[in-house]
């Protein structure tokens, strides 16, 4: 019932031309799933691109992405959801992933972790919660699958190979999609 | 309460319809790319085609000026219960005809755009550069495996890796090599990153598609340049250097069509900021946004009724 009038608000929402989104820091939720209360989106100003650069934290992510020549694409109209890990996911196993001489590698990596659209993490709460599995899956740009899950409040993604991250601190609503900052590298090196 | 499920919908999607979904901006660039790029969806040339829409769906092309931009199943979906039917299954793959026929195209006639998903990722066929002649033409099984290995060109086979691929890959001097488990060479492709990065020449032999004059308004992509699709990118390259210079956007690729399933990957609602308030999920739909484009589906049965363009 509850579900029901949510819906039945949907319209509401278009006519007054509110926003049903979520806030900057998330909570958005599909239709079907969201909070009750209209909140404004309001995403930076920022692209993508801008976002990863202005954050220490990703330092060797923008290193890669500058070295795989995708900064670009992060800087065009997309929209993207990066899972971006952070400087520390990058183990030695994974290799130098923004030398020169790896830059199809790292372009592949980064493929690897990026999806279509815009992902909030309540978006993810939300398919989680209305799945029978308790998981939901999104396609990248390489053609493999995420897998979502939830450990107590905490989402888990899984990439195809089995490499498994957390997704940590704060989402940031770039202009053009969404970085979902993340501990692990989501492709697993081999042995 | 339940009479106000249906009443959303109406409202949603006819304050919808005219806003968002847009007819092909008409650039005047003319249609030349997109009659080569598409999916095999014309309508402009798949009227006679032996599919055949004579079991009196009554949805023939002469209907098509009148509707809009949005085409929805449900104007197929009705002839599901004509009696003279004896065979529902195979009325049903006549109806996915006709509304792929149909619904791939704008208002003005000119077709909706997919790129083609290439199950093979666009690999070439035949002989690689550096390993060509070699004894049968190409490396013998065994001998790749072990020259790769020689070379280390095999340790990052991971990043190319997907589930379910028996495959392996191994990379050389901007190509992707596939083999199968036994090292025999089944294609090789030009790898973003690798031969296909800003300042490499278009590989030769590589086959591409033109970019759609939709995805250049959709990407505002600068029409000084051609931009190619090949394997999962949009590359702009030089047309009179043929050299690339940038890589504009990365595409799934994959080929979403009205009849069809949603494929696995769009479980998680990923609509731009933009249009969440006309295209939230709800009772009778859900939207996914991939490439470009919206997708609505029938949230039980995952077919996709709707393909939305996205021009502000």
């Amino acid at each position: 019932m509850k579900t029901m009038m949510r819906w039945a608000l949907a319209p509401l929402c278009v006519v007054t031309l509110v926003a049903c989104g979520d806030g900057a820091g998330g909570g958005a939720g599909n239709g079907a799933g969201k909070a009750g209360g209209p909140t404004a989106v309001t995403p930076s100003s920022q692209t993508l691109a801008q976002t990863l650069k202005g954050d220490r934290t990703f330092g060797t992510l923008e290193r890669v992405l500058d070295n795989a020549a995708l900064g670009e694409v992060l800087a065009g109209k997309g929209p993207y959801t990066v899972f971006a890990p952070s400087d520390a996911a990058f183990t030695a196993s994974a290799g130098d992933l923004g030398d020169e001489a790896m830059k199809a590698q790292g372009a592949a990596m980064l493929r690897a972790h990026i999806v279509p659209g815009s992902l909030t993490r309540a978006d993810i709460r939300a398919a989680i919660d209305q799945s029978s599995s308790g998981t939901a899956e999104m396609r990248t740009m390489a053609n493999s699958l995420l897998t979502f899950s939830k450990d107590g409040d905490t989402l888990i993604v899984t990439g195809d190979n089995g490499a498994r991250g957390r997704l940590t601190g704060e989402e940031t609503l770039a202009s053009n999609g969404v970085v979902q900052p993340v501990d692990a590298l989501l492709v697993k090196a081999a042995g | 309460m339940y009479k106000l499920v249906p009443i959303t919908s109406a409202l949603v999607l006819a304050l919808a319809a005219p806003t968002a979904v847009l007819a092909d901006p008409g650039n005047g660039k003319g249609g030349d790319k997109q009659e080569r790029g598409q999916r095999g969806g014309n309508a402009e040339r798949g009227n006679d085609n032996g599919n055949g829409n004579g079991r009196g769906n009554g949805n023939g092309n002469d209907r098509r000026a009148d509707r809009p931009d949005v085409q929805i199943v449900e104007g197929v979906r009705g002839d599901r219960n004509d009696d003279r039917r004896t065979d529902r299954r195979d009325d049903r793959r006549e109806v996915r005809r006709e509304v792929e026929r149909q619904v791939f195209q704008t208002r003005d006639g000119r077709p909706v755009v997919y790129f083609r998903h290439d199950d093979d990722r666009g690999l070439i066929v035949g002989c690689p550069p550096g390993l060509a002649k070699k004894n049968n033409g190409c490396l013998p099984p065994g001998q790749a495996r072990q020259i790769a290995r020689a070379a280390g060109v095999d340790r990052y086979d991971w990043m190319w890796r997907t589930r379910d691929d028996a495959n392996r890959y191994e990379y050389r001097d901007g190509y992707l090599y596939r083999m199968n488990q036994q090292g025999s060479l089944l294609g090789y492709l030009p790898v973003l990153g690798g031969a296909l990065s800003p300042g490499s020449a278009w590989p030769t032999r590589y086959r591409y598609q033109p970019a759609p004059d939709y995805y250049s308004s959709y990407f505002g992509l600068n029409q000084n340049q051609d931009y190619r699709y090949a394997d999962g990118a949009l590359y702009g390259v030089n047309p009179q250097t043929q050299m690339i210079s940038q890589v504009a956007a990365l595409l799934t690729g994959q080929n979403l069509g009205v009849g069809q399933r949603l494929p696995s990957g769009y479980d998680v609602y990923n609509v731009p900021y933009g249009y969440r308030d006309q295209y939230a999920d709800n009772a009778t739909s859900m939207y996914r946004y991939n490439d470009g484009y919206l997708y609505q589906a029938d949230p039980k049965t995952q077919l996709i009724t709707t393909v939305i363009q996205l021009l502000t």
